[in-house]
């Protein structure tokens, strides 16, 4: 091979990579995929739990949000764990009256995973949780978690105080 | 995008430019001094590849490794705190990158997010990068590039050494590293140590905010990210005309605190007080230790040339942090979270014939043995036993001086062997009851690959052009196959999938170059296309509180380039602009149009230097570096904005009878700019980059 017929072979070549890398670049973008987080609200109805709420063993705690997401709703949970450590703080920039720190003898613990309806944009959840008789006493963490199809995730933490 | 960075960098080299970047010091040396060595280079390999000098680490020292090799286009360091950074290359990291030490890949935890490279810095005599697939004499993993390190060098004198101090304004970082070698006769030795110790590091902002939760901070300072590094090596050799031999073995021990307001991605109140001191290490922190023992050997005729290399890896590595307790684990007692003991076994046996003037024949065996034990209240991957072999050959035949062609094969074959793994507490189950729950269960995978590589080297008057196509793989790990439980570093459940496949990646590299006495010129543009790449999809379900992240594989396409242009205006001034752009998508699966995670933005660096003699090494240099916003994301991230920094760099060398003072100064981030880095593992959190730093290192040669 000479050096012309080489170096045209390679131009052909960085060519033909530009052009497809060019080509490529912009046939396949899918501009309908989804880049929004669901969101958890309040719209248009009373929300519930709220932050520094204060509920009594053997009670129920009703569950009351708006989820809504652009293209499509995916699932949510809802735990509730113990703040006894205060480890941690509320996703809104409330203080509650905290009860002084203890070790949990024994707490409660919810955790439970909910479908959607597939399809749904917005969708109302409305039900009771019962408080079990027998728990610790104390500050709790209410988080609710909620995905759209795409994976996207947003979190809701409330604080609220379980008394006697 | 890709044509505008070739463009933009060349009108700025043709209008002369007025800008230029610190790191050009090396690469410079080659143009002007010895442009043929860089011919070279360019024509050993058709694969793109960059050489990188001791006195390139040594001027462009920036707290880590791969930190200071981020100055090369196509290599970026990843972020994950404290002085701990992992290396990129050409976005691609954790196990689809090798990093090699003379010639053995370094075996730690390369599949985690918070740590870094246990190799000592101050020991590397040379790096070479290979940007792009390098299966063929790598093996598995080698799909985005190598980092190839060299700590292997022969001392010509009975007795040689250095000692360098250095320190780093931004987090207080004191170091000191003194090495020592000689020859007498045909036998030398090397030794050498490191000692680093850093404070917390600053962040221009009094606070973080992540979920709405507001964390602030104490004089700027990220909480209990101090740490410290400890580094010893000794090698003993014979070095004869034909037969050379060596051993060495180093140690690697760092120390280094996780952020306390978040460990992992989860915020955290604690009593502890981080704030009394910021040089102390708390609750949380990881320290790991690398030991390594690598004996080198080899022989060579006039047209033979064996090499035998042996090494043993033994990489522990914990995470300790409060007690706490999760969903239905109670509170465990003690501090460890995690503990992973591996050990890992190489054997390589490479022979290079010439036969006859054109062909160099290359084949070789590489067989490696792993073993992984984990212990601690928190699982994240199951122990496992894998064993794997490669043999490979290769023939690169020279048409003439200016034309060179290569083709290689190897095949591949690893056995992984999973152990089961159970929680230590109960989970109540649908069913009413409450059992161990298995997060991992036993298997036996095995793979084989098959892959391929070839290539063209090819020079005419000033210009060298390269292109490469090969074929390369990725062995799926452990986690990737077994993991079934919550990751609480990220709050996710994670679950593996038994069923993967290796992964497989196919790219094609082009390589131009072209150089005269003034200018240099590189354009590295590449296409990447994985049927199979393994990715961890956030889906929409829930697993026990946590949303679910599942191993799947899709079709990815990735493609880009890394240009460069340099410039000497006269016997003082020089001028650089180099930059890269990244395209990825994903062509199938459920994330069809995305891209990947950790994305890296287009970036574009412009720099100046002044040299106060022609060739000295008393210079001044000041560099602009812009990065552009990245609003490809894939769920969990958020866009990241643009930003630029200002960063100057001077460097003096002073001759003291039969000794040199070298001083190397850096000021990063001059104008203290707040912003954000989309390849960061903190970036998920809003943890900004660091702000205004200054290091300074000193080393005296002997």
């Amino acid at each position: 091979m000479n050096n012309k017929r080489i170096m045209s072979l390679i131009t052909a070549l960085i060519a033909a990579s530009a052009l497809s890398i060019v080509s490529c670049g912009d046939s396949d973008d899918d501009d309908s995929k989804d880049m929004q987080q669901p969101v958890i609200s309040n719209k248009d109805i009373v929300e519930n739990p709220i932050d520094c709420q204060v509920y009594h063993r053997g009670e129920t705690i009703l569950f009351h949000y708006i989820m809504t997401d652009n293209q499509e709703l995916g699932a949510y949970n809802i735990e509730i764990h113990n703040n006894f450590d205060h480890h941690t703080h509320s996703t809104t920039s409330v203080d509650c009256e905290m009860d002084a720190k203890k070790t949990p003898q024994h707490p409660w613990v919810y955790n439970q995973d909910y479908a959607i309806p597939s399809g749904l944009r917005s969708y109302e959840a409305k039900f009771d949780i019962p408080i079990p008789a027998d728990i610790d006493t104390g500050d709790y963490h209410f988080m609710i978690r909620l995905t759209d199809k795409a994976g996207w995730q947003q979190i809701h933490s409330v604080a609220i105080k379980i008394a006697e | 995008m890709t044509t505008s960075i070739i463009a933009t960098a060349l009108a700025a080299c043709v209008a002369g430019g007025h800008v230029e970047h610190d790191d050009s010091v090396i690469v410079l040396h080659d143009v002007t001094v010895s442009g043929q060595h860089q011919r070279d280079f360019q024509m050993r390999m058709s694969q793109s590849a960059v050489q990188v000098s001791k006195e390139y680490l040594q001027q462009n020292f920036a707290g880590s490794l791969s930190q200071t090799l981020e100055g090369i286009p196509g290599v970026k360091a990843m972020a994950i705190g404290s002085g701990q950074s992992k290396p990129t290359i050409r976005g691609l990291g954790y196990n689809r990158m090798v990093v090699s030490e003379d010639g053995i890949k370094h075996e730690g935890q390369q599949w985690g997010n918070d740590h870094g490279l246990e190799i000592d810095q101050f020991a590397i005599d040379r790096v070479e990068i290979i940007k792009g697939p390098a299966a063929l004499l790598y093996g598995s993993d080698a799909i985005g590039g190598v980092l190839s390190l060299y700590t292997n060098h022969v001392p010509t004198e009975s007795l040689n050494g250095n000692v360098q101090v250095f320190g780093r304004s931004n987090n207080e970082q004191l170091g000191l590293s003194a090495r020592l070698g000689g020859r007498s006769g045909r036998w030398f030795y090397r030794a050498g140590a490191t000692v680093i110790d850093y404070a917390d590091y600053s962040v221009p902002t009094d606070s973080i905010r992540y979920y709405s939760y507001w964390i602030r901070l104490k004089n700027h300072r990220l909480r209990n990210t101090a740490g410290c590094e400890r580094d010893c090596n000794l090698m003993l050799g014979y070095a004869g005309y034909r037969f050379h031999t060596d051993i060495r073995i180093s140690d690697s021990y760092a120390k280094s605190g996780f952020f306390a307001n978040a460990h992992g991605l989860e915020v955290r109140l604690s009593d502890i007080d981080y704030d009394h001191s910021r040089r102390d290490v708390d609750l949380p922190y990881q320290w790991v230790n690398h030991l390594k023992v690598l004996s080198h050997t080899s022989w060579q005729s006039d047209n033979v040339r064996m090499d035998f290399n042996l090494a043993w890896q033994n990489n522990i590595r914990e995470e300790l942090s409060e007690p706490v307790s999760h969903g239905y684990m109670p509170q465990p007692d003690g501090t460890l979270e995690r503990r992973f003991v591996k050990n890992t076994l190489t054997a390589n046996m490479g022979l290079s014939i010439n036969l006859g003037e054109c062909h160099e024949l290359r084949t070789g065996v590489n067989g490696e043995y792993q073993h992984n034990r984990r212990s601690g209240w928190g699982f994240i991957i199951p122990d496992f036993k894998s064993s794997s072999a490669g043999l490979y050959a290769m023939d690169s035949y020279s048409v003439n001086d200016n034309l060179k062609l290569n083709a290689g094969v190897r095949i591949d074959h690893a056995n992984t062997t999973i152990s089961n793994y159970h929680d230590w507490y109960m989970t109540p189950t649908s069913a009413g009851d409450s059992v161990y729950m298995e997060r991992s269960a036993n298997a036996d995978r095995r793979f084989t690959s098959f892959t391929w590589s070839t290539g063209i080297n090819y020079a005419t008057g000033h210009w060298v052009l390269k292109a490469n196509v090969g074929k390369s793989f990725r062995m799926p790990i452990p986690k990737e196959l077994g993991a079934d439980g919550v990751n609480y570093h990220i709050f996710r459940y994670e679950r593996g999938n038994a069923d993967l496949d290796p992964e497989e990646s196919y790219q094609l590299d082009m390589g131009i170059h072209w150089d005269n006495d003034v200018v240099f010129i590189q354009v590295d543009p590449y296409l990447n296309y994985f049927p199979n790449y393994i990715y961890l999809n956030p889906t929409a379900q829930y697993v026990e509180g946590l949303q679910l992240y599942h191993y799947t594989q899709a079709k990815v396409l990735r493609y880009g380039v890394e240009a460069q242009v340099l410039y000497v205006i006269n016997k003082h001034w020089e001028t650089e602009l180099k930059g890269e752009y990244l395209y990825a998508r994903q062509k199938s699966g459920q994330k069809k149009g995305y891209t990947l995670p950790f994305s890296t933005p287009w970036s574009v660096d412009a720099g100046v230097k002044y040299s106060f003699q022609w060739h000295g090494n008393t210079f001044v240099g000041m560099n602009a570096h812009f990065v552009g916003a990245q609003h490809e994301i894939v769920p969990p991230e958020n866009p990241t904005d643009g930003y630029w920094t200002l960063n100057l760099s001077a460097g003096k060398q002073i001759d003291v009878r039969n000794s040199k003072i070298n001083i190397a100064l850096h000021a990063d981030n001059l104008l203290n700019r707040r912003y954000y880095d989309h390849t960061s593992y903190y970036r998920l959190i809003d943890v900004p980059e660091p702000g205004r730093n200054v290091s300074i290192k000193v080393g005296l040669e002997f």
